[in-house]
């Protein structure tokens, strides 16, 4: 009989263990979890708070230093050297008076036997026009929302023309540029002038006076990998 | 004496300080309900005197194992095999609980 009350004894410590255990890891599931996520959370909340506090204290430092900048003349003198090198560069969305050029392939039904690339507006129209254009004092130019710059290559690639190293464009192009509005359109109508030139193969040349065109900056980077300033 | 055990194991439970991970705790939760069906099965062969030592203690430890044991595998291959445990387990209490009671009450 003795075998049997020990063998209750281990059977009732076993069972209370594991019923103990049992109640605990329940218990731990059903409060611990959400109440760890939820400090977790707000432990994240006023990280993010802070974080937000410190940025909002940056912001309004860096505001104040740039409020004080301006205020010295040499400052001034500065920023407008600053600002005529940005629009010489090509990086500055510029406004004024100007002109609008449409340039586009034939409208001619082409005879047959005749070679269609006569009829087709090539680089170099786009060239020459561009270079009246120049010519005649335009101060800034786009091509289709594509700025033009000192560097500004333009290139035959099939259909459409290539410039600024990878921008394809195709007919028609419209240049956008910035310059005495009746010089502009004089260098272009001129008699014996490009639009001529190109209007005897039917492509189409249009020019619009505008009071006020906008012409885009430029958008990519310009870097100089071999150009340094000398002296 | 099994009371005193129970107790004893309760108390111990309480105070340990480890505590089971919570992947663990599907498992023991189905051994416990074995264990605790042993238990009663136990007592209702006491009650009609046809009580072994070596089946109580031998059903109590596999019992419990193999419940476990079952829920383990069966979460390995995507099967809610501790159903069948507790199904199995939940039932033959029921049974020897009614038992019980009725020999009880007949005495």
């Amino acid at each position: 009989m003795k075998g049997f009350q020990w063998a209750l004894a281990l059977v009732g410590l076993v069972l209370g263990i594991m019923l103990a255990f049992q109640f605990r890891v329940t218990r731990e599931i059903n409060k611990t979890e959400p109440v760890q996520r939820a400090q977790r959370m707000s432990a994240e909340v006023s990280q993010l708070k802070k974080e937000r506090d410190y940025l909002q204290a940056s912001v309004s430092e860096l505001r104040a230093t740039l409020d004080q900048l301006p205020a010295g003349p040499r400052d001034t003198e500065l920023k407008e050297e600053l600002e005529m090198a940005r629009i010489l560069a090509g990086v500055t969305e510029l406004s004024g008076p100007g002109v609008e050029v449409t340039l586009n392939d034939s409208n001619i039904t082409l005879k047959p036997g005749e070679n269609p690339n006569l009829y087709v507006l090539h680089d170099e129209d786009v060239l020459r026009v561009l270079n009246e254009i120049r010519a005649a004092g335009a101060e800034a130019i786009s091509i289709n929302g594509q700025r033009l710059l000192a560097s500004t290559e333009i290139r035959c690639t099939g259909p459409t023309i290539v410039l600024n190293k990878n921008k394809r464009l195709a007919p028609p192009y419209v240049i956008t540029a910035i310059g005495n509005p009746d010089t502009l359109e004089g260098s272009i109508k001129m008699k014996g002038g490009v639009a001529e030139t190109l209007q005897f193969w039917g492509i189409q040349v249009g020019v619009k006076k505008i009071p006020q065109v906008t012409v885009p900056p430029y958008s990519g980077g310009i870097s100089f990998d071999y150009a340094k300033a000398a002296g | 004496m099994g009371i005193l055990g129970l107790a004893v194991g309760v108390v111990i439970g309480l105070k340990v300080p480890i505590i089971l991970p919570q992947a663990y705790a599907q498992y023991l939760s189905v051994a416990a309900l074995a264990a605790l069906d042993s238990v009663l099965g136990g007592i209702r062969a006491a009650v009609e005197d046809h009580f072994d030592n070596t089946i109580f203690i031998s059903g109590f430890f596999s019992n419990a194992l193999l419940a476990a044991g079952l829920a383990f595998i069966g979460e390995r291959l995507g099967m809610d095999l501790y159903l069948a445990a507790v199904v199995a387990f939940g039932v033959r209490i029921f049974q020897n609980l009614a038992i019980l009671r009725r020999h009880l009450l007949k005495k």
